[in-house]
């Protein structure tokens, strides 16, 4: 196999990184129109099922070496302070303790991540290590901290009028704003605010890292492995391959869990001192103060049109507020990228907050501005009087409306007619009644990256009981890459699913893979799997040509067999691969670039329909219709399982969810699951999920990602439909029946 | 103090501190580590455990005080874990499989409370149980799916 070094772009979250790729040439076979693919594109239920439901998957938090300590971190109490006193020796004192990190105390090549002058309540000023979790805790106690409280700022309104930015502001334009909004015939201006969305992964962070003299170990709950290990790496002055980490099973991250974070920054420098194993878990607390948060944001339009719905201009601005980290999360995209539109200008002001570091959050940025941006459009429309998806289709864009690039493909006007369809659009004023119980059905439409690419390797291996291993550089978070790792194998091996085991999250095994998030992970990997795929299978039919005399090119595998194309030849697999003793075949495969000059995008289309009580101020959302463009749909059982995923996060950021910061403390009040709420069963509305799947025909495969896409129209498709319902407009999320009765005059 | 338990049918005697929890001394004296601490604070339902049949949080439950009792978790093989474990298989009622020990106890306790529940009684029996991946639709019918089963 001949492998070359290329440059490739790749579009993250949408920031454009370039890299040098190595690559390997690529022989694989594209899927020939109307083949049979199976068992791509049917529903396959995950490979890892037994495990998760047996108890038997480990998590990080369930890793327990010989000698394990337990570590503990001292958090402020205090929005910004400075520790005047803190009683180190007490501490070390506890019986058990075997290791004490004060303020500044951390690896060698790397900011400590414990601090005298915390800046957010929550923030890391000390950790232990001890025998046990209740030595640990005595520990901490026992530290005694004294501290001289200082000024904080903690809104947003605050922090924009203090100027003081976290990231550097920005401002875009496109053609000449002022002169066309001057010129508009219709005006709409609005102002939307989006609350402060926390994962609530149910597994928290957690690392477990044992340092020893060959080497450091560190099980992560880690989405992404590889940037895990070069962090640790760096910090300690590591070789990267003298640091190995293990990612399991993932109880959840939805993007708050990129790299190794402070537990395992922490656990390994307390393993280096101790020369213990080291376990640091996050309380449920300590998750909803200081590992991260989706940015509230305050997001003002003003969107300039013809009387006939046509966009003429958009000036937008947006407050976000990012506590003390993070970055620029792309809020005002969808005014930038979804419709045409000639003149713009986006102004997006990042605010510093003594509040914990924001992470991204499941479609960072898009989300909560598809919230805003999606429901003033459907405000031009109510102003203009034109159907809210006529206003889309007559302002859709063909090409890229920045940069006029072609789409790899683009479905949105089928995702909107179908979503449609599947509502019941036309006879939505039917709906909203006139009692105490009101309903209304709301449309918003969905653009987001997720084409992938390199680097992503993967190697495929069969032995004698042609039981298939698929090795990956990759994390499973939940998604179920894994078992779409295992479809797309076996479509190439003709060996069923559940015979393939599929080996990822160990930076040990082999293969640089992508990490999880971007909705990248199944679009990078896949076409490197099938290749590696396409590798042992060709071995194979070449073994079996000669076993049984027959040209390879009339050779096929399927269903466990070895199959001649005329008939008359059917034998197991295993006749051939028996004959390998303790030997293997294994083949590897890499990702490709994206084609050059096209944008890869996936869009979408949700309808959502709610009903009000009047009487209480409760929205329900009773029915939700998703159609959404991903390409080639891998398993469309885990498809359908990641829509509803994303639209019950959209659900819960559009009617309940919100961190909820005391203005004169500027602690969070609600950091319990008891008090910031998330859906439950009983929020569960309807679905109707549709994909409108031809494979994008210039990608590989032709898939794109799915991860994102789903979450980001459900805030605003149920503000729609509750605008649409109430003949009120509610321009703050969450919607908490408070604020339906306010908006209602009640 | 002594505590004799009998987990999913097998008895184990215990010496543990009285403050314990009962999710703590399964995790980490007897390496149980399939029933999950999500909260810690009984508010989500992950640690979910029957004890003597009904479904509680061993979060919140101090191991000191099931002395005599009986206990199921996760581990454990009955036909109706069997069947839920088929169910919760076949209409993927998961993702990350966190949260799934404790939604596969209180389906249990449902189940053997209520062998032929309604949607709405899934639903309320159900509903202390987080999943923040979204997988309720899957749960529903993976429980309406092994009830009818049974």
């Amino acid at each position: 196999m001949t492998a070359k070094l290329v440059k490739t772009e790749a579009v993250v979250e949408g920031r454009t990184e370039v890299r040098w790729t190595l690559v390997e040439e690529d022989d694989t076979p594209e899927f020939e129109d109307g083949a049979a693919t199976r068992p791509i594109g049917e529903p396959t239920p995950r490979i890892t099922a037994r495990a998760r439901t047996t108890g038997s998957a480990r998590f990080t938090v369930d890793i327990a070496l010989p000698g394990l300590l337990e570590a503990a971190v001292l958090r402020s109490p205090h929005a910004n302070a400075r520790v005047t006193s803190l009683d180190l020796d007490a501490a070390r004192a506890v019986p058990g303790v075997r290791c004490v990190l004060g303020p500044g105390e951390g690896p060698e090549h790397d900011d400590s991540p414990l601090s005298d002058t915390p800046a957010f309540a929550g923030a890391a000023i000390a950790a232990v290590a001890a025998d046990s979790a209740d030595a640990a805790d005595a520990a901490i106690a026992a530290l005694a901290p004294e501290y001289e409280v200082l000024g904080f700022v903690s809104t947003l309104d605050e922090a924009f009028e203090k100027q003081d930015f976290l990231v550097d502001p920005t401002e875009h334009e496109r053609g000449d704003p002022d002169a066309a909004l001057a010129a508009a015939e219709v005006t709409v201006e609005a102002t939307y605010t989006a609350p402060a969305q926390l994962h609530n992964s149910l597994e928290p962070h957690a690392a477990v890292a044992d340092w020893r003299e060959d080497g450091l170990t560190v099980w992560s709950s880690t989405q992404a492995i590889y940037d895990a290990r070069a962090t640790v790496a760096e910090a300690f002055g590591l070789d990267p391959e003298r640091v190995r980490i293990i990612c399991e099973f993932m109880g959840g991250g939805f993007g708050s869990k990129f790299g190794v974070g402070p537990q395992g920054i922490l656990a390994a420098e307390l393993s280096r001192r101790t020369q213990r194993p080291v376990r640091l878990v996050n309380s449920r607390r300590e998750e909803n103060v200081a590992a991260g948060f989706r940015t509230p944001a305050k997001m003002e339009y003003t969107i300039g049109a013809s009387k006939d719905g046509r966009l003429q201009a958009v000036e937008a601005s947006a407050v976000m507020g990012m506590g003390t980290g993070g970055w620029a999360f792309p809020v005002l995209e969808p005014v930038k990228s979804v419709y045409a539109c000639p003149n713009l200008r986006l102004m997006v002001a990042p605010v510093r907050q003594n509040l914990g570091p924001s992470v991204a959050f499941r479609a960072p940025g898009v989300m909560e501005g598809t919230f805003g941006f999606e429901q003033a459009l459907d405000e031009l429309a109510e102003k203009i009087g034109i159907d809210p998806l006529e206003l889309r289709r007559l302002n859709h864009s063909e090409s890229d409306p920045e940069d006029g690039k072609p789409y790899t493909s683009k479905r949105l006007l089928e995702c909107y007619d179908r979503a449609a369809e599947l509502a019941g659009w036309e006879g939505r004023d039917a709906l909203r009644g006139e009692g105490r119980i009101r309903r209304g059905m709301g449309a918003a439409g969905q653009y987001w990256w997720g084409g992938g690419g390199p680097p992503a390797y993967a190697e495929v291996r069969v032995g004698k009981a042609a039981r298939p291993a698929v090795t990956v550089g990759l994390q499973d978070l939940g998604t179920g890459t894994m078992t779409a790792c295992a479809v797309i194998a076996s479509e190439r091996l003709g060996i069923p699913v559940d015979s393939i085991t599929v080996y990822a999250g160990d930076t040990s095994r082999m293969g640089h893979g992508p990490f999880s998030g971007g909705s990248m992970t199944l679009a990078s990997i896949a076409p490197a799997v099938r290749s590696a795929a396409h590798h042992v299978r060709t071995e194979i039919l070449g073994l079996a040509s000669e076993m049984f005399e027959i040209a390879a090119s009339d050779l096929t595998l399927e269903d466990g067999e070895v199959r001649s194309v005329d008939g008359t030849l059917r034998e197991p697999i295993t006749e051939v691969t028996g004959k390998l003793g303790n030997a293997w075949i294994s083949g590897s495969g890499s990702r490709g670039p994206n084609p050059a000059g096209m944008n890869v995008n996936t869009f979408g289309c949700q309808i959502a329909q709610v009903a009000v009580d009047t009487g209480t101020g409760a929205v329900t959302v009773e029915r939700v219709v998703a159609v959404h463009d991903i390409g080639r749909v891998v398993n469309p059982m885990g498809a359908r399982s990641q829509v509803m995923g994303g639209i019950l996060q959209g659900l819960g950021f559009a009617l309940m969810e919100e961190r909820v910061v005391d203005p004169t403390t500027g602690t969070v009040v609600n950091a319990g699951l008891e008090d910031y709420k998330v859906p439950t069963i009983a929020d569960l509305p309807e679905v109707i999920c549709e994909f409108v799947g031809e494979p994008d025909p210039h990608l590989k495969l032709g898939l794109k990602g799915l991860g994102e896409p789903p979450v980001i129209p459900t805030p605003g498709a149920i503000g729609n439909a509750l605008a649409h319902a109430l003949g009120v407009r509610l321009r703050e999320a969450p919607y908490t029946p408070r604020r339906v009765l306010e908006a209602l005059g009640a | 103090m002594q505590v004799r338990l009998t987990i999913n049918g097998q008895p184990h005697e215990l010496d543990v501190a009285p403050h314990r929890s009962l999710a703590d001394v399964l995790r980490t004296d007897l390496a149980m580590t399939g029933t999950k601490v999500a909260c810690g604070e009984g508010t989500c339902g992950t640690c979910t455990v029957l004890l003597d049949g009904r479904a509680v949080l061993s979060c919140l439950t101090l191991a000191s005080a099931c002395d005599g009792a009986e206990l199921a978790t996760v581990e454990g093989s009955t036909p109706l874990l069997e069947r839920l474990r088929a169910a919760f298989t076949a209409h993927d009622g998961f993702q990350c499989g966190f949260c799934t020990p404790g939604q596969l106890m209180s389906a249990v306790a449902l189940l053997e409370r209520t062998p032929q529940p309604s949607r709405a009684e899934i639903r309320t029996a159900m509903a202390g149980n987080l999943c923040r991946c979204g997988a309720y639709e899957g749960i529903e019918q993976a429980v309406a799916a092994a009830a009818e089963a049974g």
